[in-house]
């Protein structure tokens, strides 16, 4: 279906090559020719980035009412004036030719299916006409949204007022979801996001998989550097030579799929040696002795022996982890959907976490709030007056029950599954917000299979990507330069409450998503759902704050000094967990029929001749969303695939080459990948950094540059606690044609 | 095993320095050839008395060869600069070079030099060639008779001068302490004697056959040194710092190794001097295709070192 | 040379990622054309798997002290700041690109409009008292620009018990980039 919009798509984008070539050349580059200097911006508008989902603080310069710089935001706790590199490129998307222009809405001509152009009345009728007709004959529940993106909220209002309440993004069951659960079953809270971790002033920070540096989250960043350099020592467990581990005192190049071995062994020997807090566990924690029947057996020798690790660095780090004890950090990762065993591992993480004392310590696991004047002050009713006095308009027959226990989302996959299923009840419909289902989720044919079976699709984005190609209706978004959205007032250890304003007018006839919204509450006929406009609204929340709309847009953010991170010398701490304690073995597990105490099993082994598919990001890349932004991909317009030296030569592959990759189950990349032959890498893996290798031509810049790791992913290893879907038992060999 | 990445994307320095082409490799041998003819032009004229070597021709006081190199010295050094010139990125600052002057640029010194001693080169070509007698130049007479009694110190200005481009255009390079293969002192000399060479076999192309023999002893002479300053070229750099051998080494046992060793020295050094040895002891009779290897040889070496110096690192 | 201001340059490898937010915050303040860059990272890794060592260094123009550029520019283009910076006046420079050959560091590039350019410490926003767009935005505060004439400290400080290398010091030319190992 994609293929036949290519052409028309084609058409428009080149025009508009032609005219920006004629006319004002590529928006980025003003002609300073002589100039000696740099002009100065007319105007500096503080607002928040959404390159990638961090939000920091940015500073946009404008100039002829063009943004030709962002900075990160001084006074912003995420940004702290500094910025990484996708969120400097930020003007990249906003300028990129091949945004989203107008409404678009599917049609068949002559047994052709196209889009064509329509506008923002014919578009939004269509939905809510569609959408009328579903939940009729299906009930609401047959509607499902799917976001990633700060800017979902106003969907999710107006589907909520409509009755609609699937709500799924592929954040959870695709990447934090099962660190989460872990963390919820262990000490009653998830860790966040921006995680809880007072990774500055760890001594001793261990990351497993995690590669701070190449994964650019700003402040996690800035910390990780920070720590670095007052000395903490980095133990990176991965079986690729990442940057962190170039900054690490041991790299351990870890057989893949035997995290939770060494995980195990640590805290055997942690437990054996006595060389936990007791004094914390004791007065903190049960479980203790089951913990250690679960471990008894997991031996430095035989954890060795799984894991590839030599006995003395297990030994070691296990040792300087009691030594460092609550300064002692174990990352638990942020995308953690790996063997199937996700859920489990970051159990162990966080009882290594538990065993060292390092909650809520100084270099550990530390408590974040919402920016406190809200909570002070906050009058619940008012505050959300989009859905204050608006009554659901229809009921839904069935509400979404996972069929994995702990799924507290919805695991997308799963509606990926009952779409294809049909039961327990019918899905025939998906609203997709901000997110490529497609590259996203893994296990492609079935995303596509669904697809075919859906009575209507809607996507709202900023630009065309795989799953656009699939929509029945596309509404252009405008960029996060161009829009209002929600406060930003996040959990965070220093509590602030950031804006998102628009610092340009739109481009084309996109629309922020709080219009958009709008446009559609009043065709689905709840006109007065968003009675006042955005700004009443934002200026309503704020004056609650003791601040205005006014004093936000001008300071960018307001917050409060960090206070309560760490635990007082004695503090009786409670923990939302069914024995009000760190659950060393998991009650709650134990029920529910798994391991209270994590349990390795082994994951499936390298086909002969195969290699384990690893993926993992570039600084200057989020996903598959900046792969056309020309500014980013200016440093880095395609993927690599890493082959060990020696296991590259062995396959007679060459440095620079571009192969097909071919998976376990027969699946041939559409696209090419060249081949980057190093010493950083274990043999029996490769790997190569996701979001490349776009197949919709609409994408000019990225269409067809490198492979899509998703491609290669057809077994999805499901996590039977809560769905998370691990991506890492995928095998790849080579082929030149 | 070292794995070096970066994500410089400077076309002119990656993979490796990139400013120089054709262009200057043209520039470079045609100053050479320039350089060399304004000096064997200018030293006949000084020596002899110009005109002896043809006593038939009683309607020139010059020679043939001496009216054509001195006309050629300063048109090809003219066209040289041309595609100096066309290597210029901002073509419409080239007055710039004259609104200073830099004491340590060669190329400052270059072009002010260029300014001052052109004109010598021009005036000898306008006395030796006597273009008055083509009546379309008549105008030029009075500068003709005006410049005529001072023949012979224009003359001993241009043999310095032709020394002068001949070096240079070496110098031009192998000041560039950066640039390894470049940066040889002995580099200018070799470059210096390649022009000679050159304008020597261009000379000995065009000399009427019963004086072949004493260009092709000039050229043999000439090329018995180039040989020798090779020689000294190759040494000086295998000898020099890691630096410097690396650098030598990439062009005398590298990917330019073919080049240098078969167009350059057997082409344009070895063969030419064994043929011309062999003419001038009469065994063989001439022929056009020894100045022709000179030339190319010499073209090549231009080409050769523009190209190899530009792909060396420097003090890595 | 007596001057007022002397700016160097601090750069930590051990806290570099090589992220290169350097290198776009750069190119969209000096307006860097496509395809061009005035800093850049270089990401060395020796060894052989699994024992394996990594350098990783955000690199520009060493504004030195003994610049070739300046020696060997014909016009005056490159020239010495009275700041200690080397900096090139584009009404000069004819494009003849003897500072490129000169630079042993590869530093410049010729700007598609003709002129040579290369890193300036941004000298327009030091003027303003403000830090370059590269220091500014860096994640990692691995780039630190300060001022050898000043008495703030700051230098001592930053090398206090490190390893400090400057680069291609045969050269002679007296860079002004410290590594920080």
């Amino acid at each position: 279906m994609a293929q036949v919009n290519r052409r028309k798509f084609l058409k428009i984008s080149s025009a508009f090559l032609a005219s920006s070539a004629a006319g004002l050349g590529w928006p980025l580059i003003t002609k300073t020719s002589k100039a000696q200097g740099i002009a100065e911006p007319d105007r500096i508008v503080s607002t928040t980035c959404e390159i990638c989902f961090w939000r920091c603080g940015v500073d946009a310069y404008v100039r002829d009412e063009k943004v030709y710089k962002l900075a990160g935001h001084k006074d912003h706790p995420l940004s702290n004036g500094k910025l990484c590199p996708r969120g400097n490129g930020g003007q990249g998307l906003l300028y990129d030719p091949n945004r989203l222009k107008h409404p678009l809405i599917r049609e068949t001509v002559n047994g052709k299916e196209q889009f064509r152009k329509a506008s923002w009345d014919e578009a939004t009728s269509l939905i809510a006409e569609r959408f009328g007709k579903i939940t009729k004959q299906y009930g609401t529940e047959s509607v499902v949204m799917f976001s990633h993106g700060f800017g979902a909220s106003f969907f999710k209002t107006l589907f909520s007022a409509y009755g609609i309440h699937t709500f799924s993004a592929p954040s959870y069951a695709q990447c934090r979801g099962p660190r989460s659960e872990a963390f919820k079953l262990t000490f009653g809270h998830a860790i966040g996001s921006p995680e809880g971790l007072d990774i500055a002033n760890s001594r001793y920070l261990v990351l497993l998989g995690s590669h701070l540096g190449e994964n650019m989250h700003n402040t996690a960043v800035q910390d990780f550097s920070s720590a670095i350099s007052k000395g903490c020592e980095v133990v990176v467990v991965d079986p690729r030579f990442s940057v962190a581990a170039g900054k690490a005192k041991h790299w351990l190049p870890i057989k893949p799929g035997t995290d939770l071995a060494l995980l195990r062994g640590w805290i055997h020997i942690l437990l054996k040696e006595k060389r936990y807090d007791i004094e914390f566990i004791e007065q903190n924690a049960v479980g203790l002795e089951e913990l250690w029947q679960g471990v008894k057996y997991a031996t430095p020798e035989q954890t060795y022996a799984i894991t590839g690790i030599p006995v003395e660095q297990i030994v070691q780090v296990a040792r300087d982890l009691g030594r460092y004890g609550s300064s002692a950090l174990v990352h638990p990762g942020r995308h953690v959907t790996w063997y199937g065993d996700d859920t489990q591992r970051e159990r162990a993480i966080a009882i290594l976490n538990a065993l060292i004392g390092n909650y809520r310590m100084p270099g550990g696991i530390i408590r974040q709030e919402k920016f406190t004047p809200i909570k002070a002050t906050l009058n619940q009713e008012k505050f959300k007056p989009y859905k204050a006095d608006f009554p659901v308009t229809q009921n839904a027959s069935h509400t979404f029950q996972s069929r994995y226990p702990f799924a507290s989302q919805v695991p997308a996959n799963e509606i990926v599954d009952q779409t294809i299923s049909g039961s327990p009840y019918p899905v025939k419909s998906w609203f997709v917000y901000g997110t490529n289902l497609i590259q996203s989720l893994g296990n492609q044919p079935a995303t596509l299979k669904a697809l075919q079976q859906l009575d209507f699709v809607v996507a709202v984005d900023v630009l065309p990507a795989e799953i656009t190609g699939y929509a029945d209706v596309i509404l252009p978004e405008c960029t996060y330069l161009e829009r209002y959205d929600d406060l930003d007032n996040r959990t965070y250890r220093t509590p602030y409450v950031a804006i998102r304003q628009p610092v340009v007018e739109p481009l084309y006839e996109s629309k922020p998503g709080h219009e958009i919204a709008r446009l559609l509450s009043e065709k689905m006929g709840m006109p007065d759902l968003f009675k006042d406009d955005i700004e009443t609204y934002l200026n309503k929340q704020l004056k609650q704050m003791d601040s205005s709309l006014d004093e936000l847009k001008k300071v960018g953010v307001l917050k409060v000094s960090e206070k309560n991170l760490y635990r007082q010398p004695g503090e009786a701490l409670q923990f939302k967990t069914p024995s009000g304690k760190i659950e060393l073995a998991s009650s709650r597990l134990r029920e529910a029929g798994f391991d209270a105490v994590p349990q390795y099993q082994p994951p499936p082994e390298n086909p002969p001749g195969y290699f384990r598919l690893l993926y993992g990001r570039a600084p200057m890349h989020t996903f598959g969303r900046t792969a056309n932004n020309r500014v980013l991909g200016e440093l880095m317009p395609e993927n690599e695939l890493w082959v060990n030296q020696v296991a590259g030569r062995d396959m007679k592959l060459k440095h620079g080459e571009y192969v097909y990759l071919v998976n376990q189950d027969g699946v041939k990349s559409t696209t090419k990948i060249k081949i980057r032959l190093t010493e950083r890498i274990r043999p029996d893996a490769v790997y190569m950094v996701h979001g490349f290798g776009h197949t919709d031509a609409r994408l000019e810049f990225a269409y067809q540059r490198g492979v899509n790791s998703s491609d290669m992913i057809t077994q999805l290893s499901t996590d039977p606690i809560m769905g998370a879907t691990g991506m890492n038992n995928n095998f790849v060999t080579f082929t030149r044609s | 095993m070292t794995e070096l990445v970066t994500n410089k994307i400077n076309p002119n320095v990656i993979p490796h320095l990139h400013i120089w082409g054709w262009d200057v490799a043209i520039y470079l041998f045609l100053g050479g050839i320039a350089g060399g003819l304004l000096i064997i032009s200018a030293a006949m004229i000084l020596l002899q008395k110009g005109g002896i070597f043809s006593p038939e021709e009683q309607t020139a006081e010059y020679s043939r060869q001496i009216q054509v190199a001195s006309l050629l010295a300063p048109v090809l050094l003219g066209v040289g600069m041309f595609f100096l010139f066309l290597d210029l990125e901002f073509k419409m600052h080239v007055w710039r070079f004259y609104t200073n002057f830099n004491l340590t640029s060669p190329m400052s010194w270059g072009s002010w030099a260029l300014l001052i001693f052109f004109p010598f080169s021009v005036f000898q070509a306008i006395v030796v060639c006597q273009f008055s007698q083509i009546p379309r130049f008549l105008f030029l007479a009075s500068w003709e008779s005006t410049l005529k009694p001072y023949l012979n110190k224009i003359a001993a200005v241009n043999v310095h001068v032709g020394m002068g481009i001949g070096v240079y255009t070496g110098i031009l390079l192998s000041t560039y302490y950066a640039r390894p293969l470049w940066s040889n002192t002995v580099l200018g000399f070799v470059f210096l004697l390649s022009g000679l060479s050159s304008a020597a076999a261009l000379l000995l192309l065009i000399a009427p056959s019963r004086e072949k023999q004493l260009y092709s002893k000039i050229d043999m002479y000439i090329i018995a040194a180039e040989g020798f300053a090779t020689t000294l070229f190759i040494l000086g750099g295998i000898t020099g710092t890691e630096n410097m051998k690396n650098a030598m080494l990439y062009l005398i046992a590298g990917p330019y190794a073919p080049w240098f060793w078969i167009l350059f020295v057997l082409a344009g050094l070895i063969i030419p001097l064994v043929l011309e040895t062999l003419e001038a002891i009469g065994k063989i009779r001439f022929s056009p295709f020894v100045p022709l290897l000179v030339l190319i040889g010499s073209i090549s070496l231009r080409f050769i070192i523009v190209y190899a110096g530009q792909e060396i690192p420097t003090f890595s | 040379m007596s001057r007022k201001r002397n700016y160097a340059m601090v750069i930590d490898t051990h806290v570099c990622v090589g992220c290169s937010a350097c290198v776009y915050a750069c190119k969209a303040e000096n307006e860097v054309p496509e395809g061009f860059c005035r800093d850049w990272i270089e990401q060395k890794v020796e060894g052989h798997f699994p024992k394996l060592t990594m350098e990783i260094r955000s690199n520009r123009c060493q504004h030195c002290e003994e610049a070739p550029c300046v020696t060997y520019c014909p016009t005056g283009s490159s020239h010495y700041a009275g700041d200690g910076t080397v900096q090139i006046d584009r009404n000069w420079c004819t494009g003849c690109k003897a500072c490129l050959a000169a630079c042993p560091y590869d530093a410049r590039y010729v700007h598609p409009e003709g002129f040579v350019d290369k890193c300036s410490f941004c000298q327009h926003r030091l003027k303003q008292g403000l830090q370059p767009a590269c220091v500014t935005t860096c994640p990692t505060s691995a780039l630190k620009l300060v001022d050898l004439n000043s008495n703030d400290g700051l230098y001592r400080q930053l090398i206090e018990g490190r390893t400090v290398t400057q680069d291609k010091v045969p050269a002679g030319t007296q860079p002004k980039l410290f590594w920080l190992h």
